[in-house]
């Protein structure tokens, strides 16, 4: 046993930057593989509906944990060594992928069929339809439970340890190894969580206010 | 939505069943000492949440007996050892996906484990002790029926417990050390069984916990741990173990940590 010194203060300070990095790659990553999810699963056509709702349920279904696993180690039962970085982003980006989509297909379906319908009678195709009719209107529905998922998703990022990732969770779990002081060194990676999850909420709270202003015009 | 659960869960199942598949039909790589040598680097997986075998100190680097073995090992062999910082649930897996050539991470050695692993001579053994308040009468097993008993998760000191008590004993689990060494102190169980030196400390810097010492559960040897198929370098490490248990080499690191000479280490 020794006693907490700044080091170690320090030391958690650090790992934060790779909650904040591994969180920010997971968000862009599942942004992009949710956004594919969820207009595959508001489509028209029945296939990509149907290995949209596959994929969601694959990755709905099973732990967040094992799905870790799996793409760490599996990778390199296939020979394909991704190491625990790329091997945590992938992880974390299907599966929030995955929430993500189920999410935003909400919002999209959530947007009135009167105004699809008047964009096809003004002509407009699937993308300008989409891009420019549906999804600034699905914006506004889905920005409160986005923004609680990823709330969620920094959080969550705590599971990486398992695939030997030091962030801040894991490195106070080795302090507290150290030093047995488990109040001190769990309420500072606390303090820490909250001061990354409480602007995020905040930002939301703005964000939402000023798109129910362009509402109400 | 009950029929799509159902016609989706025969297509998961086959996938998770396929992945399992392959985990298996993956051939773990038979190594040799010559590519260890000519790589010039061992990657040796440790914790460092198992004080004093392996904790990080106050430059926040990887320090402790198994550490210091390790690098003994390394200067022994002539090559830089990357050390990997492991936990007791991830060091089988961390092995046998060749990601780390071997650990020394206080690995008890039992035939069960043997099944997955190859183990080397001892190198340490642990002690495992039965803590509680000063104020309960414990002195075997037997005194243990009824009352919950603390363990980290998946140790040794689990199994036997487990074993040996069954229903009699209610177990509780924790994920660490650190926490299960807490819990005795705030009460959440009667006793625990955890490292006797470390036990020792810790409740000594707590004396308003009046926990003692009460009986030695087992005095457990580690070994070194190997994939199964590693004999060349198996052979190498118990020359290691055998040498420098002789030159005394041994014995110093075990004096820095634990203040004693090295307890009696049987070979097999």
């Amino acid at each position: 046993m020794r006693q907490f010194n700044l080091g170690d203060f320090e030391f958690l300070l650090l790992a934060t930057r790779w909650t904040i990095l591994l969180s920010v790659y997971a968000a862009i990553g599942g942004g992009i593989v949710g956004l594919a999810v969820a207009l595959m699963r508001t489509a028209t056509n029945a296939i990509p509906r149907w290995i949209a709702i596959v994929y969601i349920r694959i990755f709905q279904g099973t732990p967040l944990l094992l799905q870790l696993f799996l793409v760490f180690f599996g990778g390199d039962m296939l020979g394909l060594p991704l190491g625990a970085w790329l091997s945590a982003v992938l992880g974390f980006s299907l599966n929030a992928g995955a929430f993500l989509g189920e999410i935003w297909r909400g919002a999209i379906q959530a947007v009135p069929n009167g105004q699809i319908e008047a964009a096809k009678a003004l002509g407009l195709h699937y993308v300008p339809r989409m891009w420019r009719v549906v999804l600034p209107q699905a914006m506004r529905v889905a920005i409160p439970p986005t923004v609680g998922f990823l709330v969620n998703l920094i959080k969550s990022t705590s599971l990486a340890a398992i695939i030997g990732f030091v962030e801040v969770t894991r490195a106070g779990q080795m302090l507290n190894n150290a030093t047995f002081k488990p109040f001190l060194i769990f309420g500072i990676v606390s303090a820490i969580y909250f001061a990354l999850c409480w602007p995020l909420t905040l930002t939301s709270r703005r964000l939402e206010k000023r798109l129910a202003l362009s509402l109400k015009r | 939505m009950k029929w799509l659960t159902r016609t989706l869960t025969a297509p998961l199942l086959l996938g998770l069943v396929l992945l399992a598949g392959i985990a298996m039909l993956a051939p773990a790589k038979a190594q040799t000492i010559d590519e260890i040598l000519s790589r010039g680097t061992i990657n040796i997986g440790v914790l460092v949440d198992l004080p004093p075998y392996g904790i990080l100190n106050d430059k926040q680097e990887p320090d402790g007996y198994d550490i210091d073995v390790a690098k003994l090992m390394g200067t022994y062999l002539g090559v830089k050892v990357n050390l990997v910082p492991l936990t007791s649930p991830n060091r089988i897996p961390f092995l046998l996906t060749n990601k780390v050539d071997l650990i020394v991470a206080t690995f008890g050695i039992t035939p069960e484990r043997a099944k997955q692993v190859m183990f080397s001579i001892p190198y340490s053994a642990i002690e495992n002790v039965v803590f509680a308040g000063k104020d309960k009468k414990i002195t075997s097993m037997d005194d243990l029926k009824g009352l919950r008993v603390g363990v980290p998760r998946g140790t040794v000191q689990d199994v036997i417990l487990a074993k040996t008590l069954g229903s009699a004993v209610k177990i509780a689990r924790f994920d660490d050390d650190p926490s299960t060494y807490q819990a005795l102190l705030t009460g959440q169980v009667d006793a625990i069984a955890e490292t006797g030196l470390t036990g020792d400390n810790f409740y000594a810097s707590h004396p308003e916990g009046n926990i003692e010492r009460k009986f030695t559960l087992l005095q457990q040897p580690n070994g070194i741990t190997m994939r199964k198929d590693q004999f060349n370098l198996h052979q190498w490490v118990n020359t290691f173990i055998y040498f420098t248990k002789n030159n005394g080499e041994l014995n110093a690191l075990w004096e820095k940590w634990f203040h004693k000479p090295l307890p009696n280490l049987p070979v097999f």
